[in-house]
């Protein structure tokens, strides 16, 4: 045998075992739960002793996109490219609802790490889309069709709408003309419910006059027509009904506070005081919460403290007297500056439409590309944006409570029929979701136990 | 990056006084040696002759201190740790190129004869107190600041005016000048002339001084490798491994190519182990470990959980006998404990990879656990001792791999002629040096990281040109030699895939630092380069089937 050795020094035997080192034999292989940093080398990962979580792997994979964010935060480049190197192995776009949710998040890393100032930008965002998926990325417009049946699937919305159609329809009963404005994310397709409703329990029917801003700016679900060709529909349908409908749009945006919107009501305000009879709604679904929320200095106020947009658009809203207002939002909070905060509370919450989408949308089909889509575009603003860019700033429902509160409103109950409706509805949906009381006036819709979605409604006090 | 000088039609590159002066085994010039030594020490400023051979020895030790090479372990200069940071990437890469393709053109042109005549021009532009006397402070200065806003103008900043034009040349001219002189040494250091290549060595210090950035670092680990050969100094002894160890860590994290290296092959690992409930990997260099963490991690949140993964770890002996394989199996088993990983490791020490062999190494039969053998920089080492790699790659196959992953410089760095393997260095670490000074540098300990890399880098520069025999273990050689040789044992390429490549491609674009780094596909292969030139290379392999 050919010996290889060194003629200076002497060396130590040419081939030696130095050791063998094992798991120790009490090592549980269940112990799945954490993810490491060992001592101060660099490129490895860090440790977490936290082991709540509903899955391992789970709980690893968000572990994993927490430490991502902050070696992308920290420049450590070491670090960010090793976990991103695990995540793009463990999270295939295809994969079951953690790697699929899993998937979103390592995108919107990727963007906001494409965004950052270290980056060649165009190499990078070049680089960085041919590397994503085309498939998720793009949103689609829906037509009328598509968006009433795409709402209708699951009851994210059809619980809103339920439950805020109830309480409405309580608080207007006797006015000959109803103004609602409609503040929602889904354009309107609260509104054929609640035309029938109406048309089927209120007497006369009432007149109804329907505002809505118009949609200056572009959140998923994203329509495929104009807010007019929109408005005839409804005032036909209203009519198939023999309920007499009005349509107005009032161009305004939540990046302001729709304070265009604010002026035009309280123009109208002084007709409506003259006439007294005309019941005011303002029915908030899911679209307050892109009103920005952090405290913004007022250069032409004469307001001595600085308010924020949100806490202004509420007083406004107070100030026009409103006969009810429903505020109907998902219950999460992503308002945290800090990034693995955010991040760790939208995992948290953005895992149920994952989790849920294989009760009511077959893999493969359109539809469920464009709710993963839409999914992936909610993940992406949250963690890769920032600033005027970063619009989805969900507030958790004790916050809300406590704003309308502040703002001078009162809480009003849920009937028992309403709530009766309401779990009707639930019972054409999977097993998973579930309805819940809470504070003896709110209403939260949960899946699997978790808060999804809540509903309130308020008049003024 | 000629530059035409206006008499006569010569051309800049054959230059007047500090050219290269080359003897391409002419032994008619020889004749002439010690008249035509005597002219050139004066071309190149020294005012000595031949017979003051004394005086230029002491001179050497002048250069010995500025260059901080007093002790035998330092790598790199002082001239290397300028905390000046310069802000573009230098075209160095480019210049050594041009010239390595001129380098034929240049015996014919050059030699210490009547018609190329020294001019005053010449001699004005060189700097140091040789020629210039008491001018020579400013005219450094003037130089070194114009050699800096030219770099500023060929860089890429738009904003800067451009510099007068006499200074341009000049400042070009001792880039080019510098170039020379070193290839002009190496030359000599072939021929055996070591008084002449001292004398250019000595020169190439002084040349040195005037450039900035990459250039700079280049020429002075080249010039000190230089005198080490000349002098047969013999290279820092390579019994500390941990600060090969330390120093190739900092390479890991100022440059790309180690991370680039341990996600293409670990891609290719971890995707042949899909499937297998028991895995092992064998580390031919297993160092700090840094390659494994995302390994483990990665397998243990793949679908249908993790495999109970081995490691063997080879490494050097350690000169205090203590068990630097142990402690980083410690770690890596505590890692693997915490992540929720069936986990063992075991640590071989080993002079040479040729000593081991699979009984050794306790490979289980084929069935029971699926093998993955891993080099990162290692392989090309063996080719310092005839038959060893061929003995590993033998041993290799007797592990019943599934998949062999293999890392290596791509570059030649082992031909058989000096020459040959200077230029090809030169050029190799030009290019390296380049894109260290590219990489944008952010974080606080850049400055630390950057100057043990040039450290670590040095330390190759110099077992490349001053070493010979079983201690010039740096023979790198090109990605298609390794697939001659793999294919000649035994082994098949296997590709690594369009997702290992887009992978790969866009980790760089977000976190390379620098914008000059490419990633490349070679026929199932991924080299990583900075521009046009690739500098590191990854392959995997597998055994071919027997019929």
């Amino acid at each position: 045998m050919m010996q290889f050795t060194e003629t200076f020094p002497p060396p130590p035997p040419p081939l030696h075992q130095s050791s063998v080192i094992t798991t120790p034999p009490s090592f549980n292989p269940m112990n799945k739960n954490q993810v490491l940093r060992v001592g101060s080398w660099p490129g490895y990962f860090p440790t977490s002793k936290s082991l709540q979580g509903r899955l391992g792997d789970a709980n690893c994979m968000e572990q994993l996109l927490v430490h991502c964010a902050t070696a992308i935060e920290t420049n450590d480049a070491t670090l960010a490219q090793q976990i991103l190197w695990v995540l793009n192995n463990i999270a295939p776009p295809d994969g079951d609802s953690n790697q699929r949710l899993t998937c979103g998040f390592l995108r919107a890393l990727i963007s906001r790490a494409a965004m950052s100032g270290n980056c060649k930008l165009l190499s990078a965002v070049a680089n960085v889309h041919a590397y994503a998926d085309p498939t998720t990325t793009s949103t689609h417009r829906f037509s009328i069709i598509e968006l009433a049946s795409f709402v209708d699937l699951t009851p994210w919305h059809r619980f809103g709408f339920t439950a805020a159609n109830a309480a409405v329809l309580e608080a207007v009963e006797g006015y000959p003309v109803v103004h609602i404005v409609d503040l929602s994310l889904t354009h309107c397709m609260q509104i054929p419910t609640l035309i029938d409703a109406i048309a089927a329990r209120l007497d006369g029917p009432p007149l109804v006059k329907l505002t809505v801003a118009g949609a200056m700016e572009d959140f998923p679900p994203m329509l495929d027509l104009s807010y007019e060709e929109l408005g005839t529909k409804l005032v036909n349908f209203a009519r198939s009904r023999n309920v007499a409908m009005e349509f107005r749009v009032v161009p305004s945006t939540s990046s302001n506070g729709f304070s265009s919107l604010i002026d035009q009501l309280r123009l109208q305000q002084l007709r409506r005081a003259e006439n007294g009879r005309e019941a005011l709604v303002i029915n908030c679904h899911m679209m307050l919460h892109y009103i920005p929320e952090e405290e913004e200095e007022q250069t032409l106020t004469y307001e001595t403290t600085a308010a924020s947009l949100r806490t202004m658009f509420l007083k406004a809203v107070r100030g026009l007297d409103p006969t009810v207002v429903v505020l109907v939002d998902e219950d999460a909070d992503f308002t945290s500056g800090n990034l693995a905060n955010r991040l760790r509370s939208a995992y948290n919450y953005l895992w149920i439409p994952y989790d849920t989408v294989d009760t009511f949308l077959p893999r493969g089909s359109k539809q469920r590309q464009w709710y993963e889509a839409d999914i992936c575009w909610k993940i992406e603003n949250v963690v890769s944006h920032e600033g005027n860019r970063r619009v989805e700033r969900l507030e958790p429902k004790s916050k809300w409570v406590r704003r309308m509160r502040n703002a001078g409103f009162g809480g009003v109950a849920y009937s028992e029929e309403a709530i009766a409706e309401v779990k009707n509805m639930l019972d054409e949906h999977a097993a998973g979701w579930g309805l819940k009381r809470e504070e003896e006036d709110h209403l939260v819709l949960t899946w699997k136990g978790h808060n999804v979605v809540f509903a309130t409604a308020w008049i003024p006090i | 990056m000629k530059r035409d000088r206006d008499r006569g039609g010569k051309a800049a590159v054959s230059g007047g006084g500090g050219g290269a002066v080359t003897s391409t085994g002419k032994g008619k010039m020889w004749a002439e040696a010690d008249a035509g030594m005597d002219e050139l020490l004066a071309v190149l400023g020294y005012k000595v002759k031949s017979s003051d051979m004394a005086d230029v020895a002491e001179k050497l030790e002048q250069l010995e201190v500025a260059m901080g090479t007093t002790t035998m372990e330092d790598g790199v200069s002082s001239l290397s740790t300028d905390t000046t940071v310069h802000y573009n990437p230098s075209d160095l890469s480019g210049w050594v190129g041009s010239m390595l393709s001129e380098l034929s053109v240049i015996p014919d042109q050059i030699g210490v004869s009547g018609n190329n005549l020294i001019n005053d021009d010449d001699l004005r532009a060189i700097p140091g107190g040789a020629i210039l006397g008491n001018d020579s402070e400013s005219a450094k200065k003037r130089i070194k600041f114009d050699s800096r806003s030219e770099f500023l103008e060929n860089g890429c900043s738009p904003a800067v005016a451009p510099p007068r034009a006499v200074v341009l040349v000049d400042s070009q001219e001792a880039g080019v000048r510098l170039v020379h002189t070193l290839m002009a040494c190496a030359e000599a250091v072939q021929q055996e002339n070591m008084k002449l290549a001292d004398a250019l060595v000595k020169h190439v210090g002084i040349l040195a001084e005037s450039q900035v950035g990459a250039m700079r670092k280049v020429a002075a680990c080249f010039a000190e490798a230089l005198v080490r050969r000349i002098y047969k100094i013999r290279p820092q002894v390579e019994d500390n491994s941990s600060y090969a160890d330390v120093l190739e860590m900092h390479f890991y994290e100022t440059a790309p190519y180690l991370k680039f290296a341990h996600f293409t092959a670990n891609q290719a690992i971890l995707e042949a182990f899909a499937g297998a409930k028991r895995v092992h990997v064998i580390d031919f260099g297993l160092k700090q470990g840094m390659q494994w963490p995302a390994l483990i991690q990665a397998l243990a949140l793949r679908p249908g959980g993790p495999p109970a993964f081995r490691l063997t770890g080879i490494g050097p002996p350690q000169p205090d006998n203590t068990d630097a394989l142990q402690q980083v199996g410690w770690k890596l088993t505590q890692l693997a404990e915490t992540i929720g990983v069936e986990f063992e490791f075991r640590g071989f020490v080993a002079n040479s990879l040729a000593d081991l062999d699979a009984k050794i190494l306790d490979i289980k039969p084929g069935d029971f656990e699926t093998v993955a053998v891993n080099s990162v920089f290692e392989l090309h080492r063996l080719l310092a001792r005839p038959g060893a790699v061929e003995k590993v790659l033998d041993s290799i196959r007797a592990m019943g791999p599934k998949i062999v992953t293999v890392v290596e410089q791509e570059a030649d760095h082992n031909g058989v002629v000096f020459m040959d393997r200077f230029n090809e260095a030169l050029h190799y670490y030009s290019t390296m040096f380049d894109s260290l000074e590219g990489s944008g540098l952010t974080q606080p300990d850049s400055a630390q990281d950057l100057f043990m890399t040039e450290v670590y880098l040095g330390r190759q520069i110099c077992n490349v040109v001053a070493c010979d025999g079983a201690e010039r273990v740096e023979r790198h050689e090109t990605l298609a030699k390794w697939r001659r040789r793999m294919g000649s044992a035994g082994f098949e390429p296997a590709h690594l895939g369009s997702n290992a490549y887009k992978q790969a491609s866009m980790l760089l674009a977000l976190f390379a630092g620098g914008d000059g780094y490419r990633v490349e596909e070679n026929d199932g292969c991924l080299m990583l380069g900075w521009h046009t030139r690739p500098l590191i290379a990854t392959s995997a392999w597998r055994l071919t089937a027997v019929e």
